[in-house]
């Protein structure tokens, strides 16, 4: 037996002590075991660092086409209020210094440039004065006021420290086809 | 030489005699005289303004917080009730809604009642009702979940906050209860007992799909009830006898030639109890443009369900109302914010009065 062959049987070893003792790990721990528990923790914090970039991926598959300070633009669909992206914020975030509202209205949007919808979700930044600029008012699927969650004439600063209204964004939730 | 100088001396002595014959000008202020008939409050972002339509004279200013949904009266206590909500330092700090009231003499705030800060704080005439008793007002909360804040305005009281899921808009009817209209399709009725606690509680059948063709939630009163409108142009006359809900076959307001209007903008439905007539600013649009104000103003003998006519506009109409008058005006905001007096019964354009930016109008 020269050398060669040693360390190949003794890799076959490792290799077959490894794989019986996953196999016996696995039928005998339960998922909240300590080493359950550890092997999770070790898979995810190696994953961890590729989130920012699935993230990014994400959202980069949503293909924009328009001005987002229009009231035209194709997010703003079941928009009604001042655009943050006139504000100093954009249609996803809100201006320095305003309270994003963690409830919303709800809508869905066509966008032009892959012909998808989607749905959207309208989100009201809170707690300054007015932002009167870039006043939009669409009523595609608004419903009254008693119908609440697809009304787009509620002041939605609700949840919020300050309930003074500022602007509003729209972010994409899903594609209804999800 | 001799003659001038004493005569300068004299004239120059003189003078301030004359001038001390005029008796100095003192401020005074005025205090509202007894309203008199087709007075109106016209509701602005800063405050009710009040006019007489006969004249066109403003008579005088309620000052009311900008997120006040709507004011209404009493006439036997002489008090005006609005709901009204403020922050403390402006655009942040702490809130506070109120109730406020104003006695009719000097417009002046007179007492406050604290209720909760879940006012919807939306400029809807419908947010705020005081029951046909005088006594409780009801305003309209969304937290998100809608509510009602009970105020005994007789008492100074706060009652306490009934919860009415899924419900809006308040139609005072019978002597302390109020309507309102929920999502599912229904009508809710409270009924409140003498103290303006819930006694009652009633749901009406199905009798629309908020999906398909929902009701408005601005509304009209009409003699033994309350007319609504869907945003297709069906007109239902809603009423209550006690704990029972009553819901008239509804009719159109549209007919099979003129498909295409549709009723629309802000206040801008109101009816003439009395008379039967029903004002309606209506619009040429899609579906969905329930917002759009109107190009006219169409009007309707509720009797024979038939227009009897149609007001043609050159600025669109935003809110309308007309007052309760042997003799009554219709009053018109346009989108420009002028305020237009039209005989509500010839149709005639009478005046146009500078009111800035009526959001709704109030018979007083």
């Amino acid at each position: 037996m020269n050398i060669e062959k040693i360390i190949d049987r003794s890799y076959y070893w490792i290799d077959d002590r490894a794989r019986k003792t996953s196999l016996s790990l696995a039928r005998t721990l339960s998922r909240r075991h300590f080493i359950s528990r550890l092997g999770v923790i070790i898979a995810g914090a190696a994953a961890f660092p590729l989130l920012p970039v699935a993230r990014s991926f994400a959202q980069s598959s949503i293909q924009e086409v328009g001005d987002p300070q229009s009231c035209d633009y194709w997010r703003y669909c079941a928009m009604s209020g001042t655009l943050c992206s006139c504000c100093g914020g954009s249609y996803t975030s809100c201006p320095p210094g305003s309270e994003a509202s963690p409830i919303t209205w709800v809508g869905t949007c066509h966008n032009p440039a892959d012909n998808r919808d989607y749905l959207m979700s309208y989100n009201d930044c809170c707690g300054k004065s007015v932002c009167a600029r870039c006043s939009c008012h669409s009523t595609e699927g608004d419903k009254p006021v008693y119908f609440n969650s697809n009304s787009s004439t509620v002041i939605w600063c609700f949840g919020t420290e300050n309930t003074s209204y500022h602007c509003t964004v729209s972010l994409v939730l899903g594609t209804i086809d999800e | 030489m001799r003659l001038v100088t004493p005569l300068a001396l004299s004239l120059s002595l003189f003078m301030p005699l004359v001038s001390a014959q005029i008796t100095p000008e003192q401020i005074s202020i005025e205090t509202m005289p007894e309203p008199g008939a087709n007075w109106f409050i016209s509701k602005t972002g800063n405050g009710g303004y009040i006019f007489d339509a006969n004249t066109g004279e403003m008579q005088g200013l309620l000052s009311l917080s900008r997120g006040t949904p709507a004011v209404t009266m009493w006439h036997p206590r002489k008090e005006f009730y609005a709901a009204e909500t403020y922050v403390s330092r402006g655009s942040h700090g702490e809130r506070t809604d109120i109730v406020a009231i104003y006695d009719f003499d000097n417009l002046s705030p007179i007492a406050e009642v604290v209720i909760p800060n879940h006012m919807a704080r939306l400029s809807v005439r419908n947010h705020l009702g005081l029951m046909n008793n005088g006594r409780h007002l009801a305003v309209l909360n969304m937290n998100p979940g809608h509510s009602v804040s009970i105020v005994d305005v007789q008492d100074r009281v706060f009652i306490y906050e009934v919860s009415t899921p899924g419900c809006a808009v308040i139609m005072p009817v019978g002597q302390s209860d109020f309507l309102q209209i929920c999502g599912d399709g229904t009508l809710q009725l409270i009924q409140l007992d003498l103290s303006g606690f819930e006694e009652n509680r009633v749901r009406s059948e199905t009798f629309f799909n908020v999906i398909e063709d929902a009701v408005f939630d601005r509304t009209a009163r009409s003699a033994d009830g309350w007319f609504l409108v869907t945003h297709g142009g069906t007109i239902y006359e809603v009423s209550t006898s006690g704990a029972e809900i009553n819901i008239a076959d509804g009719w159109s307001l549209v007919s099979e030639d003129e498909k295409g209007w549709r009723p629309g903008g802000g206040e801008f439905i109101s009816a003439h109890r009395e008379l039967g007539l029903l004002y309606v600013a209506m619009h040429e649009g899609e579906v969905d443009t329930h917002h759009e104000q109107g190009e006219e103003i169409w009007v309707f003998d509720v009797s024979t369900q038939r227009r009897i006519h149609r007001i043609e506009l050159e600025v669109p109409v935003r809110s309308l109302m007309v007052t309760q008058e042997d003799e009554p005006k219709l009053i018109i905001g346009d989108g420009e914010g002028d305020t237009h007096v039209y005989d509500a019964l010839s149709f005639i354009l009478e005046r146009t009065i500078d009111t800035p930016g009526a959001s709704m109008f109030e018979d007083f």
